[in-house]
């Protein structure tokens, strides 16, 4: 795998799970020593320099586990310590706007509640770079979308988000470069708006009449699912001027062209079907 | 020396700590006022039950003579079982935190995932680890200064002599920390971690009866920690047990480094 994240981008790394990209985020961080091969971060080598790389990460694990006697105002202050900086002030402020008690130890906080400080916690001491693995787990939508109107804020400010998932609409919602991993390797490393060039369009055509719909042959360009009464149902292999030109000269009675439709391409990626792209 | 990283353990070790020090300091207090002066009523009855010598000679590690002494109530005092116990649970419980705790309760990524450095982690640890053990030998010293009041002035062992003991019980305090150091380090499972200490400190428990018992097993005696570790010499003579005391502390400064070299170069997975 080779891979190269710009600085102040927002990144997503997707995959289907067991894909490897915990993994990935587990050397980036120095948990693991690459079996070959070299991970460096900030140009640094990510097992011999870990101590200082970290320094400027933030990093949600996808399994957060806290301990769970700490309040999040003794979360702030420890790690705080430990970072040798003061997290206190935008740590509060974060809380607040989290909506977020500090002063309940983790034992009776809900899931939720968790994942926030979590959040909190890596977002902290405002880092260079935020690793966050799965974050949109256990938030309500609210949350959800406050947290990626957040990360934009920060990519805007020149932070650099690398945000893993295995669900293609959260990374759609936030990232503007996608890596896609299966099976420990990467199959597309590339820019939403070029995937989304990539991906075909849904379209369905209603015919005048039932026997056009039987009779008539498609045209290379449009791969028919299905064939209902007056219906088809299909993608778009081709352009969209195309169809809209053919279309002018059939018997139509109505035509529905859909966005690009990412879910089936990234299916297709996560089955082995969309080619490899092990690019930088 | 990360400060944040001592609060952190401080803070986590503070309750189990305090609450064995203080069984401890109650333990060897009552021990050590109960035996001289009850026990000593019927030494001479006890004697004469065989069993009975060679238990306390297998937990003294030396003869006991014709005569159950003061002294010698004062050093099992020193070896009683309840006593080992607390000590090695300190340092069994403690020492096993770091990694082994950490991965299986799951938040050694959260700790890793800071800006420091596993010997930093593993540093911090041992420095609350030999303060905790500090005061749980200082705890016990005072429960036994004050235990041993109800024995006569001129019985009674001095500072000094309680003193050399309280060090040499720590020197054996810091050897089971770094063999639970090295335990921990190498596996993901606390529980498993705790059992496998436990196990060997057993062995060496048993190993220092097999010792007075069968003949053979004394070429084996210098695997037993409790080798290491004899009070009632201390009692009688009042002198450093040099040997015995660096014996300890190298194997467990060994036990820490291998443990920490480990720590420091293996892949870390949650579980």
């Amino acid at each position: 795998m080779s891979l190269r994240i710009d600085e102040g981008s927002l990144f997503g790394f997707l995959g289907p799970n067991g894909s490897g990209k915990t993994t990935t985020i587990r050397v980036l961080l120095g948990f693991l020593r690459p079996s070959e091969g070299r991970a460096s971060l900030f140009g640094r080598d990510c097992w011999g320099a870990g101590r200082q790389i970290r320094d400027d990460v933030g990093y949600l694990p996808g399994d957060l586990r806290l301990y769970p006697t700490w309040t999040g105002d003794r979360f702030l202050k420890l790690f705080g310590l430990i970072r040798r900086r003061d997290i206190t002030t935008v740590g509060r402020d974060l809380a607040e706007r989290f909506s977020l008690d500090m002063t309940v130890p983790v034992r009776k906080m809900s899931r939720g509640m968790r994942q926030k400080l979590g959040l909190l916690l890596a977002l902290a001491h405002e880092p260079r770079l935020l690793i966050l693995d799965e974050p949109t787990a256990s938030l309500d939508p609210l949350m959800q979308e406050q947290l990626l109107r957040h990360l934009r804020a920060l990519a805007e400010k020149g932070h650099t988000v690398f945000f893993s998932s295995h669900t293609l609409s959260e990374v759609e919602r936030l990232c503007d470069r996608v890596a896609i991993l299966r099976e420990g390797r990467l199959v597309a490393n590339e820019t939403l708006e070029t995937l989304r060039g990539r991906a075909r369009r849904r379209f369905t055509i209603r015919w005048v009449h039932v026997k056009d719909a039987a009779d008539i042959k498609p045209p290379p360009f449009l791969a028919i699912d299905e064939r209902r009464n007056r219906t088809w149902d299909g993608s778009l292999t081709g352009q969209t001027p195309e169809l809209v030109r053919w279309a002018a000269t059939q018997p139509i009675e109505d035509l529905t062209i859909g966005h690009p439709d990412l879910e089936s391409l990234f299916r297709r990626y996560y089955e082995g079907g969309g080619g490899e792209a092990d690019t930088p | 020396m990360n400060r944040g990283l001592i609060a952190k353990s401080i803070r986590e070790a503070a309750v189990v700590t305090v609450m064995l020090a203080a069984a401890l300091t109650l333990v060897e207090g009552i021990l050590s006022f109960v035996l001289p002066t009850v026990m000593g009523d019927f030494s001479d009855t006890l004697l004469k039950m065989p069993f009975f010598r060679t238990i306390i000679q297998a937990l003294l590690g030396a003869d006991i003579g014709d005569q159950l002494v003061p002294q010698t109530f004062v050093a099992i005092a020193w070896v009683h079982p309840a006593v080992l116990a607390l000590v090695w649970t300190q340092a069994i419980v403690f020492c096993t935190r770091v990694p082994a705790g950490e991965i299986d309760r799951g938040t050694i990524d959260l700790l890793l995932g800071l800006p420091v450095s596993r010997w930093q982690v593993y540093i911090a640890e041992t420095v609350v680890f030999l303060g905790a053990g500090l005061l749980l030998l200082l705890m016990a010293m005072i429960g036994h200064r004050v235990g041993i009041l109800s024995i006569a002035p001129e019985d009674r062992p001095g500072l000094g002599t309680t003193l050399v003991i309280v060090v040499n019980l720590y020197c054996m305090f810091v050897a089971v920390g770094g063999l639970a150091f090295m335990v921990s380090s190498i596996g993901y499972r606390r529980g498993r971690a705790i059992a496998v200490v436990f196990g060997i400190l057993m062995f060496s428990f048993v190993l220092s009866f097999l010792v007075q018992l069968w003949a053979p097993a004394r070429a084996l005696a210098f695997l037993s920690v409790l080798n290491y570790y004899q009070p009632l010499a201390t009692v009688r003579t009042g002198d450093w047990p040099i040997g015995d005391m660096l014996a300890l502390l190298a194997f467990g400064t060994v036990f820490w480094t291998a443990g920490g070299l480990w720590f420091a170069r293996r892949d870390i997975c949650t579980v």
